[in-house]
């Protein structure tokens, strides 16, 4: 038997079900209320972004990444996983990575004229623009809204619902939402890039948990596909 | 006495016939290196000494990996405390197995065995904790062992094992130092889900070691081909693993509810449990399973398969015939 081929996706997952959602849940009853700082910071993340205050909404979740590299992953996580603390650095990366996008002020509003794509400001550049804007949009609002609520309407209780700033999955999702809202091209797929790494790696686990969030993240990495791929076809100024 | 010999000192013509059919027929039997202890649960002697294990042990792989979670730390304190009591003896586990080396350390000292000089309890005595090491190799093979004795808070392993043949030249080297230092008792070799069996069967055939561990249940029986009867032949003994395929080979039997032939009630199977454990732990050449479970109830079902009747060669052929039919 050819030795790698037998590989399969439960041989890499070192913890049962159970486990991680207690983890879930341990971390929501240790840092209550907390939650509902997490949720202010989101909401107002996305409100900024409908603004296009871009320094803002980085300045914004810069921090948070960092909470949840330390808490979630290299506190928590890494007992269950030895690669938890890679992923922790990966998470403490991308809020440097943000910090300096808010220093740096980078994003569609300020694309230089010379780069504009010749399509940009036609009918159909602007539609394709707002469906990119549209898709990051509904993605930070699964984000914020949607799967928090997984857990307490599949019947797991109101400790397991995963919320932004505490939690890996909603900080990712909602990250990557106000990414494509504001962001393009190269820009794009480098904030864009941790977190659909973290989203896969997550959606496999939680398929291999037979958890039904599975069912969210694969549709949002699907989505945020389509969403950079015409964000970078047409990278217009104004949507 | 009920004894046909007793009430007379001559031995009678038909007498010597039954007795000289018994001696052929057993001459034609296989060795059979178990034995039912006076609690009815079967053992199985290691190697060459008199040193014996319960068939039934306990993996820790996934199951016990639960970090510092005080109420996940209680519930496997609890399922390692209902093992001994069902008289287990054999849990290993793996530096790979995330915090499970921790967890199993807390279990332990919460139940009586503790760093030397510590008073053990009886509960525990039966305790064969089985470890193993991994890469990096060479100098790191010591200091992971040293770093695994505090995590279980034990003196020393009974047995330690190779990881999946990583670097297992190296490493082997340092397990038998260790073990002519007496430092440990046993050391071996694992491999799962049959990978590098060809590998398996060299080191078995030209490296001095007590233990194979393998993965060997009724859906995956390759290592009946070679690596049995070789470790039958060189007195090693094996350690059968994934005695579920993980979960899914009984999980699918109970979904699709299939049903234990009429038949099985005569070698002491009333689940699928102790079918699919039973069929293991009844081949010659198989020392002990290592079946993995958080829920007491398994725990149960598991320790009921040691018990006797075990199946014999000829349930074990009706086994085979009636699982490929499913």
């Amino acid at each position: 038997m050819n030795s790698y081929a037998s590989y399969q996706l439960q041989d890499f997952i070192p913890f049962s079900a159970d486990v991680y959602f207690r983890l879930l849940e341990r971390i929501s009853e240790t840092w209550w209320p907390l939650h509902l700082l997490g949720l202010a910071l989101g909401a107002a993340a996305l409100l900024l972004a409908l603004k296009k205050r871009d320094r803002l909404v980085w300045l914004l979740i810069a921090p948070v990444w960092a909470f949840v590299a330390a808490v979630f992953f290299m506190q928590h996580y890494a007992q269950l996983n030895w690669a938890g603390h890679y992923v922790g650095y990966a998470f403490l990366a991308q809020a440097i990575l943000l910090l300096l996008l808010a220093l740096a002020g980078v994003s569609r509003g300020k694309v230089p004229a010379a780069k504009m794509s010749a399509v940009a400001g036609s009918r159909p550049a602007v539609i394709m623009v707002r469906l990119g804007i549209a898709i990051g949009f509904g993605i930070a609002l699964t984000g914020l809204l949607a799967l928090p609520l997984m857990a307490p309407l599949s019947g797991a209780g109101w400790w397991q619902a995963q919320v932004f700033g505490l939690h890996a999955d909603p900080t990712a999702i909602t990250t990557l939402g106000l990414a494509l809202m504001l962001l393009w091209g190269w820009r794009l797929w480098l904030v864009a890039f941790i977190p659909m790494l973290w989203l896969l790696l997550s959606g496999l686990t939680l398929s291999v948990l037979q958890a039904t969030e599975a069912w969210l993240v694969f549709p949002v990495l699907a989505a945020a596909l389509v969403g950079i791929a015409v964000l970078c076809r047409y990278p217009a100024k104004k949507a | 006495m009920n004894n046909s010999f007793t009430g007379s000192n001559r031995l009678t013509r038909r007498h010597s016939l039954k007795l000289l059919a018994a001696a052929m027929a057993a001459s034609l039997l296989p060795a059979w290196p178990g034995f039912a202890a006076g609690s009815g649960r079967w053992q199985k002697t290691i190697g060459a000494g008199n040193k014996t294990l319960p068939v039934i042990g306990m993996g820790t792989w996934r199951t016990f990996n639960v970090g510092n979670d005080a109420r996940l730390l209680a519930a496997r304190t609890e399922l390692v405390k209902a093992f001994f009591e069902l008289g287990g003896g054999m849990i290993d586990s793996s530096p790979m197995y995330g915090s499970a080396p921790d967890v199993m350390g807390h279990a332990l000292s919460q139940l009586g065995i503790a760093q030397p000089g510590a008073a053990q309890s009886d509960m525990v005595g039966s305790l064969f904790a089985a470890e193993k090491v991994w890469s990096p190799a060479g100098g790191s093979a010591r200091e992971q062992i040293a770093d695994l004795q505090q995590r279980w808070k034990i003196p020393q392993f009974d047995l330690l094992q190779v990881h999946n043949l990583a670097d297992w030249r190296e490493h082997l080297a340092v397990l038998r130092e260790l073990k002519a230092a007496g430092k440990v008792g046993y050391i071996g070799i694992t491999t799962s889900h049959g990978r590098r069996h060809s590998e398996v069967e060299q080191i078995m055939a030209s490296e001095n070691i007590d233990f194979v561990q393998l993965t060997y249940n009724i859906s995956e029986r390759e290592a009946e081909n070679r690596l049995l009867p070789l470790a039958k032949e060189k007195g090693i003994a094996v350690i059968a693993n994934r005695p579920y395929n993980g979960g899914s080979l009984i999980n699918n039997l109970k979904r699709r509810g299939e049903r234990l032939p009429g038949w099985a009630a005569e070698c002491g199977c009333t689940s699928w449990a102790e079918f699919l454990l039973k069929f293991i732990v009844s081949h010659p050449a198989i020392s002990c399973a290592i079946p993995a479970t958080t829920r007491l109830e398994h725990l149960q079902e598991n320790m009921r398969a040691g018990l006797n009747p075990m199946p014999s060669a000829e349930n074990r052929k009706q086994m085979v015939r009636f699982f490929d039919a499913l």
